[in-house]
């Protein structure tokens, strides 16, 4: 990877990104995990997740437990560690593909909400940052979010600074995005760090690197209007 | 049979065989090699300068300080697996108001393999014995003077500086690297300790001693059948000879000096 692609876009998820959807009413909803590669979906057994009502707390006393399902990539193919993943209501399950070789893919559910191209309520994405710069980043889909995250320059001069480092990589910087705004628009984080992109309330957006979107910072694939703002 | 003898001394020698160097060709060639760790594409191209001749009875021909100046495209891979640590970013979590605590799992890096092109020159010297060949081919004497033993290359300053530059030319490649930044001294420093000066001159020399090795300087060259005279008239058509011998060696009297014999013949 160089800096040419080390670019974030949630409707095109890398490893070093995740998507995570919160489950808010019962129900079975069906997926599909696609890369821009693959075609002939109607053959294809999609994914499911049973949403079954909310039995007591979740772990450490939470109201919600969370699942993540790792992908695999294999024979030119997406593939979850099972077909259909039992979760209570107010679960969130959290999708990544650790591997580096696997193409860009998207979560595609049955639901309108449920989709990482087009993020609606109660879900979110990561990138990991790894290049110092400044990176701007919009909404796809033509809203007018969008924030800026600064990435430090790290170095390390021995091992305790490298120790320190990996401490600060367990820490992510939060966005909160909700009723059309994006708080803090713009945040600093240092080379390495996280950030998670919580999508609380939203009619569908992407976080799409500007660099991907071209000159108007528009709407590019899939253009479809959001009223975030 | 008459014999026509000619002779040049050393001083004579020298401008004799440097203008004949400087009549060389640029040679090139490419192919590829071992730098350290790292199977290395190369192409070069070089011309030969300088050197200094001592003749020495009865048939070497010294020529100190040969010099070929050289300049030559250095490609390579480098697996950055094979240098720097296995690093995973560790487990992620944040606390999302209303909502709880997320995390993302632990995720490794793989490091890609680089390919690095680098430029450089500079020249290689040598002191180089040749010895006397005369050969009759196609109608036609030639003298030439051949490499028969060749010292170790010395190499030209530029070449310890060259690490330095394979350096300059990886480092703006790592930078790309996400999440390079903290490793990127130790992966610097790695790979150039892994070619190191000795693994350097042990891919420079195999390539560029064939050069100095195979040189064949020429002397002499001559048509047996030689035209002395040019026609003048209707009447009087070109007066022909032939060089029925060739025959070349260094002589020494008050000072060494290489003889040209050549029987002739009606």
């Amino acid at each position: 990877m160089n800096a040419s692609t080390d670019l974030f876009d949630s409707r095109a998820l890398r490893y070093i990104d995740c998507y995570g959807q919160r489950f808010m009413r019962e129900g079975t909803y069906r997926y599909h995990v696609l890369s821009r590669q693959e075609q002939g979906l109607e053959s294809r057994e999609p994914c499911t997740i049973k949403v079954g009502p909310r039995k007591g707390e979740g772990k450490n006393g939470s109201k919600m437990s969370q699942h993540t399902v790792q992908l695999r990539w294999k024979k030119g193919r997406f593939s979850s560690g099972s077909d259909e993943l039992e979760i209570e209501v107010g679960d969130i399950v959290l999708w990544n593909c650790p591997d580096p070789a696997a193409p860009p893919y998207e979560i595609v559910g049955d639901q309108e909400f449920f989709a990482s191209a087009r993020m609606v309520n109660e879900c979110g994405f990561t990138h990991a940052f790894g290049t110092p710069g400044s990176y701007a980043w919009a909404d796809a889909h033509g809203s007018k979010l969008g924030g800026v995250v600064h990435v430090k320059e790290v170095s390390c001069a021995s091992r305790d600074d490298l120790a320190q480092w990996q401490q600060r990589l367990s820490k992510a910087a939060l966005v909160m995005i909700a009723d059309g705004k994006v708080q803090p628009p713009e945040i600093e984080i240092v080379a390495g760090q996280t950030v998670y992109f919580a999508i609380v309330t939203c009619k569908g957006m992407s976080i799409t690197d500007k660099r991907l979107l071209g000159k108007s910072g528009g709407a590019g694939r899939g253009g479809h209007a959001a009223n975030c703002a | 049979m008459a014999t026509i003898l000619a002779a040049i001394d050393e001083g004579g020698a020298n401008t004799l065989l440097g203008d004949a160097l400087a009549s060389i060709p640029t040679l090139s060639k490419s192919g590829s090699g071992s730098l350290g760790p790292f199977t290395a594409g190369y192409s070069v191209q070089g011309t030969f300068a300088g050197g200094t001749v001592d003749l020495i009875a009865p048939s070497t021909v010294r020529i100190e300080h040969l010099r070929f100046n050289w300049q030559m495209t250095l490609s390579f891979g480098i697996d950055l697996n094979d240098f720097l640590p296995h690093f995973c970013l560790p487990q992620v979590c944040v606390d999302i108001p209303c909502v709880g605590h997320v995390c993302t799992p632990k995720i490794c890096v793989s490091w890609p393999t680089i390919g690095v092109s680098v430029p450089f020159g500079d020249f290689v010297e040598a002191t180089a014995d040749f010895g006397i060949d005369v050969s009759l081919s196609g109608g036609q004497w030639k003298v030439q003077i051949l490499v028969q033993n060749l010292s170790q290359l010395q190499f030209g300053p530029a070449t310890a500086g060259i690490l330095v530059l394979i350096g300059a030319a990886i480092t703006p490649l790592l930078l790309a690297i996400p999440f390079i930044g903290p490793f990127l001294a130790v992966a610097v420093d790695l790979i150039l300790a892994a070619i190191g000066v000795a693994g350097l001159t042990g891919f420079l020399g195999p390539i560029l001693s064939p050069f100095l090795s195979g040189l064949k300087i020429p002397v002499y060259q001559q048509d047996k059948h030689f035209k002395f005279l040019p026609a003048s008239g209707p009447v009087d058509p070109d007066v022909f000879i032939e060089l029925d011998a060739v025959s070349a060696q260094i002589q020494h009297s008050d000072e060494d000096e290489l003889v040209l014999s050549v029987d002739i013949s009606p």
